[in-house]
């Protein structure tokens, strides 16, 4: 078993809240991913048969939506929003150099294993395009310069 | 009851049904009435994926699908009107955007409903100068599927039979919008005793079978109907036929037998039709002790000889028969008129029990066992008992299903025997003891009828030429019986 007796209490409550039980199946990954980090086939099993579910089903709701990881990151993900306006606000060519300085393609981990870049569909920040997300954080309003200091600063 | 209306015909239909289903089961869609559609099936459940299927219903502002759409009494329904047309035409345009086009390459050609369809409902010219989608090619699926990623046009018929029919649910549409890609569950393989039948079903070249692959075109093949005879199922196949031989089993629908599927052992079983195994010559023991190929007049000369000297020396109770649920229904009454004429009543069936399952495969390994049991054939125990209590002088057998475990388990017992007189598609050990041997046509080689598990009586007629010398065994037997003089005013 990979997903903890605590996480499967918490799922449990999770269930309770909806008359359906695969509706608490998107709060549920949720949890399990904050546990291990990412959602492996292992745990991605685990929360089928909780579900009763089979676990391709499962696996279609994980490959759907990018914030969940199939495959273990880095300690840090960082998301860059690549959505129409913050690419009218320069997101792509600000991906592109976050590439260059990491060394990594988008979807890729650093090699230290400190940082998964990716770009991300709109994260409903718009309004201060370019943006990133680090882990549960945004930082907006970015340019280049700014956004290479946010990432060197992670550990 | 329901009254629709499809351009400008009445069709009278239950309630509770979607349009689609509702053509289906009047048997005219696609006969008669054209809604080309990709995701639908009449044995799967609903997807209304594909956008194909589009028609217009009259007080209906905008374009509905066909194959999710409830009839109601009363229903106006055109699929032939210029929006209709245009609809089609732009889901297929989008439907060819990233499809690689590789048809001189794809196995799918000739049988491809995208190729049907561009032809039919799409427009002549792309007007897409992007690059097209790459995806991977020649994926390893399983042990019996390969899978072209470029090719698939995500309808997921696959996916649902695979979670609907065995229940497996190996495989799944993964990833979003033009990302979407089907891939098995990281570390499956698309392995299910049904798992061939998604080849069957998948309207493009995506999904093949790795046995039937870059065999033959299939514009080739001449597909002829029959049966297989894998298990008493009797599970309704096109044989794909060409050069005098057969390529492939796939299913042919029959909705109160087999729906729309096959097991894939029963599909593999065409391979037995032209195997090098094949018995097709007949033999006859000769004076040194070994089998001469001989023609079949002089092998049932032999036999007729063997037969007669023993009954009027001994009379018809040293004399057994057992019969096989491989034979047709003629060919066990030929048996039945023959064993009739000599007077012989130690008769019984062997056939070969196996698996089951709730789908379709049965335990019994014959196509024709109840046949054979409703003509009177019991259980072959009975006249093993008296073989191996040296009752027995002659046997005559159909088939080798009596080398079975659950019937002698080999040939002892049989050495003992004056006269083993055997019928037989294939070779077996029984041949190191006959004294003559008659070669057997295939179900594929000859006409007749079985009578499946549940009483269903159906007609094969023959795809292919036989092998070698084989006869049908009811002309065997009816030859036998008239060397005897025991044949009756109906025998040949
Ligand atoms: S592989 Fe074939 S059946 Fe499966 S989703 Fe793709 S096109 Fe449809
Ligand atoms: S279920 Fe029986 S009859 Fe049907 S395909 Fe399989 S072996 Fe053949
Ligand atoms: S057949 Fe109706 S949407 Fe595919």
């Amino acid at each position: 078993m990979v997903i903890s007796e605590e996480a499967r209490a918490a799922i449990d409550g999770e269930i309770a809240r909806y008359p359906r039980k695969r509706g608490a199946l998107l709060p549920a990954l949720h949890l399990v991913q904050k546990e291990l980090g990412h959602l492996s086939p292992e745990a991605t099993r685990e929360v089928a048969e909780i579900f009763e579910l089979r676990p391709v089903e499962v696996m279609e709701v994980i490959s759907f939506y990018n914030m969940f990881h199939a495959r273990a990151g880095g300690r840090h993900h960082v998301y860059v929003c690549t959505n129409l306006p913050c690419s009218l606000r320069g997101a792509r060519g600000l991906l592109k150099s976050l590439e260059a300085h990491l060394g990594i393609e988008a979807g890729e981990t650093t090699s230290d294993g400190r940082i998964t870049l990716d770009h991300e569909e709109c994260l409903g920040a718009c309004g201060y395009a370019p943006m990133l997300r680090v882990d549960e954080t945004y930082h907006e309003d970015l340019d280049e310069a700014r956004a290479k200091e946010i990432l060197d600063a992670l550990e | 009851m329901a009254k629709i209306t499809v351009d400008g015909t009445e069709y009278e239909t239950q309630e509770g049904r979607t349009i689609l289903q509702a053509l289906d089961e009047l048997g005219i869609l696609m006969n008669g009435v054209d809604i080309p559609h990709y995701c639908w099936h009449p044995k799967l459940s609903i997807d209304g994926s594909c956008r194909l299927c589009q028609v217009e219903i009259e007080g209906v502002p905008k374009l509905q699908i066909a194959c999710n759409t409830p009839i109601k009494d009363g229903m106006e329904i055109r699929t032939q009107t210029a929006p209709v047309k245009e609809a089609r035409e732009g889901v297929m345009e989008l439907l060819l955007v990233n499809h690689p086009l590789d048809c001189p390459i794809c196995d799918q050609a000739g049988e491809c409903k995208l190729q049907d369809y561009a032809f039919e409902y799409g427009v002549e010219h792309s007007r897409s100068r992007e690059p097209r989608r790459a995806g991977k090619k020649n994926v390893d699926f399983g042990p019996t599927i390969t899978f072209d990623q470029e090719r698939c046009i995500l309808c997921r018929r696959c996916v649902r039979f695979c979670r609907e029919v065995p229940g497996t649910g190996e495989i799944g549409v993964f990833g979003r919008g033009d990302h979407s890609a089907l891939e098995t569950f990281p570390g499956l393989e698309l392995d299910n005793p049904y798992s061939m039948n998604v080849a069957d079903i998948c309207p493009v070249g995506a999904l093949t079978t790795k046995d039937f692959r870059f065999k033959i075109r299939v514009w080739f093949l001449e597909d002829v109907p029959g049966i297989c005879t894998g298990c008493s199922k009797g599970c309704n196949v096109w044989l794909g036929t060409a050069n005098n031989k057969v390529y492939r089993y796939v299913p042919r629908r029959n909705d109160a037998v087999n729906e729309t599927w096959v097991c894939d052992d029963g599909r593999m079983s065409y391979r037995h039709i032209g195997s090098a195994d094949r018995l097709d010559r007949a033999m006859v023991r000769g004076e040194l002790g070994v089998l001469e190929v001989t023609s079949v007049d002089d092998a049932v000369a032999a036999a007729s000889e063997r037969l007669r000297a023993l009954v009027d020396a001994k009379g018809p109770g040293v004399v057994g028969a057992v019969a096989s649920g491989h034979g047709t229904n003629e060919d066990l009454e030929a048996f039945v008129r023959l064993l009739d004429g000599l007077g012989v009543e130690n008769r019984g069936l062997a056939t070969v029990q196996g698996e089951s399952d709730e789908l379709l495969v049965q335990a019994e390994k014959a196509a024709n066992g109840e046949g054979a049991r409703k003509l009177g054939f019991g259980d072959a125990a009975g006249v093993l008992d008296r073989l191996n209590t040296g009752g027995l002088e002659a046997l005559v057998v159909m088939g080798h299903d009596l080398l079975d475990a659950q019937h002698l388990g080999g040939i002892e017992g049989l050495e003992r025997l004056d006269t083993l007189i055997v019928l037989d598609s294939h070779h077996s050990a029984l041949e190191r003891v006959a004294h003559v041997v008659l070669p057997a046509r295939h179900a594929a080689e000859k006409a007749g009828h079985f009578t499946n598990h549940e009483g269903i009586v159906q007609a094969v007629a023959p795809a292919v030429e036989p092998a070698g010398e084989a006869v049908p065994e009811a002309e065997a037997f009816d030859r036998l019986a008239a060397a005897l003089g025991v044949a009756g005013e109906d025998a040949a």
